[in-house]
């Protein structure tokens, strides 16, 4: 059962890439509804897995991986279906192939730690994945708009030309997803705070490290940097276009590496 | 019953001619009526653009062709010299063929163009509505637009824009997007400024500015576009407001350098700006298009893109004219298959009045059987005249070709004497269903 989603999504990847080349749109409908059905199923393993543990499977990097992926396929299905582009898809259904093989093959569920029953845990949690999503659909956004940038600009209409949307849907489409993910990783770094100092006196040396020395927590607050800097530069300084672009890019290779690499191997505070 | 396609169209005829002999001033309806009124073929679709005048008509000889095309010349009251030399004939397969060519763009004078498939449709609707379609022309404008359809969508025949204005506009649209909202800045007032205006205005972009080192120049261009005329010397700052810059001038030496260029980019705060630069010399330095968010694009980059596009349309012509030739196939096998069904008909009806009439004179024989047994022998023979009918028939509606399909109408005609009670074409519904 937890091979399902990651299944579909492979098959949707797959559609997507078929789509993009090709340009059926019988073949684009079935990719949707491959995704549409990997977003599903996946709601069924959590469903199942909440039920299971009697909590939300948010604990473990597996896990919040597990969640984020669902809420990426969740987010980019709802832009998809309201904007009618589905150019985007072959980069987010890889995407989400990619991630979701971690969770795929450990499917374990952490139980929940006492100290993490917080409510303010569940709304710390949440809010990060759902910034991360959206950091990583601006990310998407951005590759693509790099991509069509560089034909325009070097007069080689091809490919990518035919295929994406206009440039200036592209920067306003990033831009949002921008501001979106910021509010919410703002929020989510907030009442992560909240919450670490509410258990300041737990006797768990997970909550004894969590200080701005952790990996975890540093690289967290670079990123807020970065897309604080993202957001400005773009009101103050017309960095919009192709820098906003690029910078979309190195954010999101600043969060992923966050999310998976000192996730798994470096942080002290966060490896529950 | 056959199907004819009668026409002339920009392959054929002058544009003088074409004009004189448009359906579409008087309305279709007009038209239709009056061939109706003629007496010209029993099914009709007139099909009238500016590019062609065409009349789709099922008759039952050869001179329906000759009727619709006379029918051009006198609804129009021109003499029919004028117009006989200019008028194409297609019939039965070919006929398909020729619409299927003509939905599918193929036909058109820029091979590809969108538009005429709906002119089609249109056209097929008001012949529709006012009830002169029937069977052959139904299917026959469907099957036109399944073919419209599937070029559309399974070849790149209607991909990318094949003229310089359109390409530049094309381009504009991939940078921006919807081109309202956006602003205007064009340099030069000659004829090229106007015609690359005029499209751009038909984009229902946000502000035309238009300037002109003489300014009476740059206020008549103004007021054709709905645009405000510029000083030369307040080019700068239109810079700095203007999305799109289309560069027209004589000038021998370029207007627009990348350091002026660079210092208005400054000054709106990096949004892009797309430089259309058609002059011939050069207006713009091409440094320029090193600039961050600068796209330039000059005639020789438009028209080269105009050339590729061709060069693609061309070759999905051929995939475009197989998508044509096998739905041609399939139109003419459900026609041809309708064509023997009045035979077919006429050859069970044959049969059957036989079997009726000999047990009608065994009835004295019969008449002393008990009721069971009298049913029994009208089932056998029943099934006999069907096993004796079963193969033939399968192996008339298997001929798809047309010599063919008439040589075996006239040989079973004849075996059978089936002509006096035949008309070919007059079947109802309800024996045609019998055999279908």
């Amino acid at each position: 059962m937890h091979l399902l989603p990651l299944l579909l999504y492979a098959a949707a990847a797959a559609a997507y890439v078929a789509h993009f080349a090709w340009r059926d749109p019988r073949v684009g409908r079935l990719a949707t509804a491959l995704l549409a059905g990997g977003v599903l199923a996946h709601t069924f393993l959590i469903g199942m897995q909440t039920v299971q543990a009697g909590h939300a499977p948010l604990v473990g990097t597996s896990a919040a991986i597990s969640a984020f992926v669902w809420l990426l396929g969740l987010s980019y299905l709802y832009i998809e279906l309201t904007s009618d582009e589905r150019s985007m898809g072959v980069f987010v259904a890889v995407l989400l192939v990619a991630l979701d093989v971690i969770p795929a093959l450990d499917p374990a569920v952490t139980p929940r730690p006492p100290v993490l029953q917080s409510p303010l845990f569940t709304v710390h949690v949440m809010s990060l994945l759902f910034a991360y999503a959206s950091f990583a659909l601006a990310c998407v956004l951005g590759v693509t708009y790099a991509l069509l940038f560089k034909e325009i600009k070097a007069k080689q209409l091809g490919f990518f030309y035919a295929r994406l949307p206009p440039l200036a849907t592209l920067d306003l489409m990033n831009s949002r997803a921008i501001t979106v993910g910021w509010s919410f990783l703002t929020i989510g770094v907030v009442v992560g705070g909240i919450w670490a100092w509410q258990v300041k006196g737990s006797s768990d040396p997970r909550v004894q490290a969590m200080s701005l020395a952790d990996p975890k927590i540093l690289v967290a607050l670079v990123s807020w940097g970065i897309y604080s800097f993202a957001l400005f530069a773009r009101k103050a300084a017309g960095w919009s276009g192709r820098r906003a672009a690029l910078l979309s890019g190195v954010a999101f290779a600043v969060v992923l590496l966050n999310f998976v690499l000192v996730g798994y191997f470096l942080t002290a505070s966060h490896n529950f | 019953m056959r199907l004819f396609a009668v026409g002339l169209s920009h392959r054929s005829a002058p544009v003088e001619l074409r004009e004189t002999v448009d359906f579409a001033r008087k309305g279709l309806e007009h038209a239709l009526a009056e061939l109706s009124t003629r007496g010209v073929g029993r099914e009709l679709v007139v099909l009238s653009t500016c590019n062609r005048a065409e009349i789709y008509a099922v008759g039952d000889t050869d001179g329906t062709a000759e009727h619709v095309g006379r029918f051009f010349s006198e609804y129009h009251e021109i003499p029919h010299e004028h117009v006989r030399e200019h008028l194409y004939v297609h019939r039965g397969a070919d006929a398909a063929r020729h619409l299927f060519r003509v939905a599918a763009g193929l036909d058109s004078l820029v091979v590809g163009e969108p538009q005429i498939l709906g002119q089609v449709k249109a056209a097929y609707a008001v012949a529709s509505d006012g009830q002169f379609t029937a069977a052959l022309t139904n299917r026959l404008f469907h099957s036109a637009f399944t073919v419209g359809k599937r070029v559309r969508s399974e070849t790149g025949l209607g991909e990318g824009a094949v003229s310089v204005s359109y390409a530049a506009i094309a381009l504009a649209k991939k940078i921006f997007g919807d081109l309202r909202g956006r602003s205007v800045l064009i340099l030069g007032a000659g004829e090229m400024a106007k015609l690359t205006g005029i499209h751009l205005q038909a984009q229902h972009v946000k502000q035309i500015a238009i300037a002109s080192r003489t300014l009476a120049t740059a206020q008549t261009l103004a007021a054709r576009l709905d645009g405000t005329a510029v000083p030369w010397e307040r080019v700068d700052h239109a810079l700095s407001a203007a999305d799109i810059v289309v560069t027209a001038t004589g000038a021998s030496e370029p207007v627009l350098t990348r350091a002026r260029v660079g210092e208005t980019m400054r000054h709106r705060r990096n949004r892009p700006l797309f430089v259309i630069d058609i002059a011939v010399p050069r207006d713009v330095a091409a440094d320029v298009g090193q600039l961050d968010q600068v796209f330039l694009y000059n005639i020789d980059d438009l028209r080269s893109i105009v050339q590729e596009n061709l060069a693609r349309r061309g070759a999905e012509l051929a995939r475009a004219e197989a998508i044509i030739d096998e739905e041609v196939a399939k139109y003419t096998a459900w026609m041809q298959s309708r064509e023997i069904v009045p035979t077919v008909v006429a050859l069970r009806q044959r049969f059957e009045a036989i079997r009726r009439a000999e047990l009608a004179r065994l009835e004295p024989k019969l008449s002393g059987l008990p009721p069971e047994a009298r049913a029994r022998v009208d089932e056998i023979t029943r099934l006999i005249v069907e096993k004796l009918l079963l193969t033939p028939t399968e192996q008339l509606k298997a001929v798809s070709d047309e010599a063919m399909i008439v040589a075996y109408a006239d040989a079973l005609n004849r075996l059978f004497s089936l002509a006096q009670d035949t008309d070919r074409g007059q079947v109802s519904s309800e024996e045609e269903s019998e055999v279908s």
